[in-house]
């Protein structure tokens, strides 16, 4: 048998960094558990149809410095954290003091908050799945921690805007741990975005941590350039009656890689997964869902929509996981693809995994093209074959753009379709 | 109503029927796997050269080969040292001539079994090819099937009396390094049917082999293959039966089916291996690679499956749609019980224009057991205008057992329609109040709603089969009601 | 014939009956009314054995033997009949074969032959144009895909081929259009007998203008607080349960 490619070496160096002690000795010891760390291969399941967009160059295994500016695309109306390259840039960033809620860089942590911080940072993820993702908890530089007491609602969401801007090769770990204790409410936008043409990795990690009815919502909107490959883990735990959604509009790259991996430990928990790709040249998206019912009387509703163009690659695993003790779990999965051209892919593989019998489960995958019966309709009244085609396709995932709850980022996405839609079909 | 949960589970326990064992004098191998012990079943076989060096080539592959873990079972390593690979019925000489030749206690064996021989009892309308351990032991109706034209033999007969359609299509679905139990079927297959229908005939009967394991300390390595010449038809059903030893034993068959233009085949299976006792000791591992290949247009490949026993199942009846227009179906109830595992379902690749496939998989997982459905539908770029349709359904009794789906769906192909549906729920306290309001017992009630949830599945049977399905279904109480 | 004393019971803790008392004899028919979450439907559960419910306290007797004591399918078999409010869906399982095992269950329970299919069919397909059903819906899965109203008068099929000593009907009419009402009324008026007999459970007095009851009672709470003949339904109709003092709301909110 062949011997599997491990990763470089170069990878498990990380920049020096003004990082409290408990902090830097978390990254030390990640770091040791990812010496000689095979790399996917097409025989590794969870990475089976994008292993070969990985390319990692020794190149790419320095950390990029904080410098540059990229501009978001969104019009920030609420409170805004600006990182660059995976550090957090305090005169780009704007929010203020709030009553019971800490954001605080983690370079700025007391050594207590630290070590407190140090012990919870990964307890979201399954590390054997997130294996990349990985990398982040023995690289990461600084990041932001965000903690809510409890009944604490903040009024505005929060934007965190991961810029990358590089004139060589490198990567940026942007790291990001949210707390919301009891009855806290709190939104989170995270926009990632990038300028320069050297290929560079993003490897982020976003961690929730749900207390008893905690509301979070979280949304993530990926428009990163054509130099970026992109590997991204969320994870999230919640406890009893809380509630979870997550709303991800992600642009097609060389690799685009989120994991979402959602557990509900308490009863009466709630979880809501939307998500809408879009690929095309020969761009690639890869989202990887777990979503796991260890409590009883726990509901999870995911839907995906992915559209893949010219010669794109679009790939969808979502996985549902009941746990033995997980009675009367509601469980649905919805997976919907376009494939626009022959010569695109979409790959998807809706699972299950049910260890207990009273339990309701459902899930629904379809594949397909447009529906000529529709575009012959729209055309026969008038309207052009290219508008027709862009009408339809918008069609197929605007119930989910639209339920993106923040304004600003539906605007900045619709547009950002738009822009997509006009440069995949031609004109007549 | 948590009550109910234990009961119903209770209400499913079955007894194996077919557990005993037949007293017969065997030549057996010793155990142990070489390229001498190849040669030495290739001898007794009487196999032309090319076939000792297919199973060499074979087996030398297979020695690179990595035994699968990807499937949702675990099972003890296996000594692929300490299994004989050949074991038959001591004869006086070489084959039986007819059936009035055939050991008496084989043949009492098959009428226990329920599938008599002789002549005067046969099943009426069913051919019956009987494979017994390592070699098949009888065929019948053979002459009317000859003068339609459709040869059905064992496979060893086919080697020496059909090598050239033994030559052109053995290995050519199923390729030696196609996967690791494929691999060593191809180095040691012992026995198994040979089918060969011709051009424009439709097979007169129903065609059968029943499979059963005898000996112990022997694995069973049968090798299939059906070809279905242009315009013909032929309906094919397999039934399977061991004894119940406190040891796991191993069968690894291949399949292999091929069907030319506007040809159909139809291969239905009931399987019902000793599944090991109601502690998981003992029982069949049943690692199996069926696979057709429609590669003409119009053609058909149909599978239907009731899979109740084994210790161990890792099998994916799959359909190759080269031809275009090529039609694939999938079938499948398969029901764990106790610590049986099951990791079933199907392959569906669509290469040709216009293919449709259909895949309808109902997984009833009962006591501690595991009952995964694993599937792949693949569109290749070729596949214009092609569709599939799959819906999975499990049913889970009691909260032991786990029910899992894990369906590939690769598309590169924009005309293609995939649609996948799946639901897991478990036989309802509603509906078993509902049963039990109008008099119906609680087993009988059971029965009759798990019959239900396979109903799609069981009307794709041939009759008699259909019948035995719902049987081996069928649960008894034992008084565990309380 | 079936005889309630002091009944009481409850769902995962909660009581739900809290006392009912109620002497059914042979040949009458007898309503139950009452508001939503009165207790109607849980009164009905418990005769027919639904495992869901615990009987805390109190007796029930059919023709003097001890109901509690007897599972859910042996007081099926002494001839307590529940047509079922929502009946359940059973998929793949044909209504004729349902029905057929359900009728020989009863038959070998009172030492008589087996019916075979073709008996079966005959029998089966007269009773369904009794109650106006399609005899193709002997043929589809039991209550698979019927609407409201055909899974009614399926249950009332049932009870006609069941030929039951107790016919417990709860809200056999809610649903209906006064069409199907007709039918239904039609096919309980044509189960009484002078051995048999009826108890309907409903929430309006509408139906109880088609088949005139011998006695009606009024379940609140838990409790029968009021019973009387056919005029009480009327009044109630009139005045609204209100009238007895009873807050439909505050019935509901508090089971």
């Amino acid at each position: 048998m062949k011997q599997a490619p491990t990763l470089s070496a170069a990878f498990l160096h990380p920049a020096g960094s003004s990082l409290p002690e408990p902090l830097l000795a978390l990254r030390k010891e990640r770091g040791t558990a990812l010496v000689d760390m095979p790399l996917p291969t097409r025989k590794t399941e969870n990475w089976k149809y994008s292993s070969k967009y990985l390319k990692l160059s020794d190149e790419m295994a320095i950390s990029l410095p904080a410098q540059g500016k990229t501009g978001s695309s969104l019009a920030v109306p609420g409170y805004k954290v600006v990182f660059r390259n995976g550090i957090m840039i305090p005169e780009a960033s704007d929010y203020p003091d709030l009553d019971g809620i800490m954001i605080s860089r983690f370079g700025d942590l007391s050594d207590a908050t630290a070590a407190d911080l140090a012990a919870k940072l990964d307890g979201t993820l399954n590390r054997n799945t997130v294996q990349l993702a990985g990398l982040n908890s023995a690289r990461f530089e600084d990041g932001l921690l965000i903690s809510l007491s409890p009944n604490a609602v903040m009024d505005q969401p929060l934007f965190i805007i991961h810029e990358v801007d590089a004139d060589a090769s490198g990567s940026a770990f942007p790291r990001v741990f949210v707390e919301a204790a009891r009855h806290s409410q709190f939104t989170l936008v995270e926009e990632y975005i990038s300028a320069g043409s050297e290929p560079v990795m993003v490897n982020t990690v976003t961690e929730f941590v749900l207390a008893d009815s905690a509301q979070v919502t979280s949304i993530r909107l990926n428009t990163e350039g054509e130099n970026v490959q992109h590997i991204g883990a969320t994870g999230v735990r919640q406890q009893r009656n809380s509630r979870f959604a997550s709303h991800c509009v992600g642009f097609g790259g060389p690799l685009r890689r989120h994991d979402l991996q959602v557990r509900l430990e308490g009863e009466g928990a709630e979880c809501k997964l939307n998500g809408v790709v879009v690929t095309q040249g020969k761009q690639h998206y890869d989202n990887h869902t777990t979503i796991e019912h260890v409590a009883a009387h726990c509901n999870s509703e995911e839907t995906y929509r992915n559209i893949a163009a010219d010669q794109s690659h679009a790939v969808f695993n979502g996985r549902i996981h009941i746990h033995q003790d997980a009675q009367k779990s509601n469980a649905n999965m919805n997976n919907k693809n376009l494939l626009l051209s022959t010569g695109a892919e979409i790959d998807t593989k809706p699972e299950l995994e049910i260890y207990a019998d009273d339990v309701k489960c459902a899930h629904g995958a379809t594949i397909g093209q447009l529906d000529e019966a529709s575009l012959f309709y729209l055309v026969s009244r008038g309207i052009s074959r290219r508008q027709a085609n862009v009408l339809l396709t918008m069609a197929f995932i605007n119930e989910l753009v639209q339920q993106i709850p923040v304004e600003a980022v539906r605007d900045t996405a619709t547009k950002r379709l738009n822009q997509f839609f006009d440069s995949t079909f031609e004109e007549a | 109503m948590a009550t109910t949960d234990k009961e119903v589970n209770e209400l499913i326990k079955r007894e194996y029927e077919h557990g005993f064992v037949t007293d017969i004098e065997a030549d057996t191998f010793e155990p142990g796997l070489n390229e001498d012990v190849i040669r030495r079943l290739s001898a007794i076989k009487g196999e032309p050269e090319f076939m000792v060096e297919w199973r060499l080539k074979a087996y030398r592959r297979w020695l690179e080969m990595d035994e699968p873990d990807w499937a949702h079972v675990g099972y003890p390593k296996i000594d692929y040292n300490a299994i004989s690979y050949y074991s038959a019925p001591k004869r006086p000489e070489d084959m039986p001539q007819s059936l009035d030749e055939v050991d008496p206690e084989l043949l009492r064996t098959y009428e226990k079994l329920g599938i008599p021989l002789h002549e005067r009892e046969k099943l009426a309308g069913v051919a019956v090819d009987a494979v017994f351990d390592s070699v098949s032991v009888a065929t019948t109706f053979k002459e009317p099937l000859a003068k339609a034209g459709v040869i059905f033999c064992s496979i060893s007969e086919a080697v020496r009396d059909y090598p050239e359609l033994v030559q052109k299509y053995l290995g050519s679905v199923v390729p030696h390094g196609d996967n690791f139990f494929a691999g060593l079927n191809s180095a040691v297959f012992s026995d198994g049917t040979f089918v060969y229908v011709p051009k424009g005939v439709r097979c007169p009967m129903e065609l059968s082999t029943y499979f059963r394991i005898n000996a112990a300390n022997t694995g069973q390595f049968e090798r299939t293959l059906i070809i279905a010449d242009e315009g013909s038809y032929v309906s094919y059903l397999e039934g399977c039966t061991a004894p119940m030893r406190d040891e796991n034993q191993l069968h690894a068959a291949v399949v292999e089916l091929v069907a030319l233009d506007d040809a159909q085949i139809k291969y239905s299976t009931v399987q019902n291996w000793y599944p090991g006792d109601e502690n998981g000791k003992g029982g069949i591992f049943n690692f199996v690679t069926k696979r057709g290949a429609a590669i003409g247009k119009n053609s058909k490949i149909s599978w239907t499956q009731v899979e109740t026993g084994s210790a161990v199942t890792w099998k994916y009846p799959s359909c190759i749609l080269r031809g275009e227009n090529s039609v694939g179906e999938f079938y499948s109830v398969a029901l764990t019980h106790n610590y049986q595992q099951a990791d079933t379902g199907t392959k569906m690749i669509h290469l040709g224009k216009n293919t449709s496939s259909t895949i309808i998989s109902k997984g009833i997982s009962a006591g501690k057991s595991s009952n995964a459905y694993r599937g792949l539908v693949k569109f290749g770029p070729g596949a214009d205008g092609a569709r599939n349709y799959t819906q999975c359904d499990s049913l889970l009794i009691g909260d032991r057992c786990g029910a899992h789906t894990f369906p590939y769906i690769e598309s590169k192909n924009k005309s293609a329609i995939v649609e996948h549906e799946a639901t897991t729920s478990k036989v309802s306290d509603e509906q078993m109040f509902l049963c039990r309001q109008r008099g119906i017992d609680p087993e009988q009630a059971v029965s009759m709603i798990v019959n239900g949830f396979c109903k799609e599945v069981f009307r794709e049977l041939p009759m008699e089969f259909a019948v035995e399905a719902g049987k081996l279904l069928e649960v008894s109480l034992e008084g565990s009601v309380g | 014939m079936l005889s309630i004393k002091d009944l009481h019971a409850s769902i995962e803790g909660k009581e739900i009956l809290k006392g009912i008392n109620l002497e059914i004899r042979a040949g009458e028919v007898h309503a139950i009314m009452g508001p939503n979450g009165s207790g109607k439907s849980t009164l009905s559960q418990v005769l027919a054995g639904n495992e869901a419910f615990a009987v805390t306290s109190g007796e029930v007797t059919l023709n003097g033997e001890n109901l509690l004591e007897l599972e859910t399918e042996e007081r099926a078999r002494e001839g307590i009949f529940l047509a079922f409010q929502y009946p359940v869906e059973i998929p793949g399982v044909s209504n004729l074969q349902f029905l057929r095992t359900s009728v020989n269950a009863m038959r070998t329970h009172r030492g008589e032959k087996e019916m075979n299919a073709a008996e079966f069919m005959k029998l089966a397909k007269e009773v369904s144009r009794q109650v106006d059903l399609d005899p193709a819906f002997l043929k589809r899965g039991v209550n698979e895909g019927f609407s409201g109203g055909e899974k009614k008068r399926n249950e009332l099929m049932q009870a006609l081929l069941l030929q039951p000593k107790l016919a417990i009907l709860d809200e056999t009419d809610s649903g209906l259009d006064i069409d199907a009402l007709k039918v239904v009324a039609d096919g309980v008026n044509a189960l009484r007998a002078e051995d048999r007999a009826i108890m309907m459970v409903t929430h309006y007095q509408r139906l109880l203008n088609h088949i005139v009851p011998d006695y009606v009672h009024v379940l609140a709470g838990g409790r029968i607080i009021k019973s009387g003949g056919r005029e009480l339904a009327l009044e109630l109709e009139e005045k609204g349960y209100g009238w007895l003092g009873i807050k439909e709301d505050a019935a509901e909110a508090a089971n």
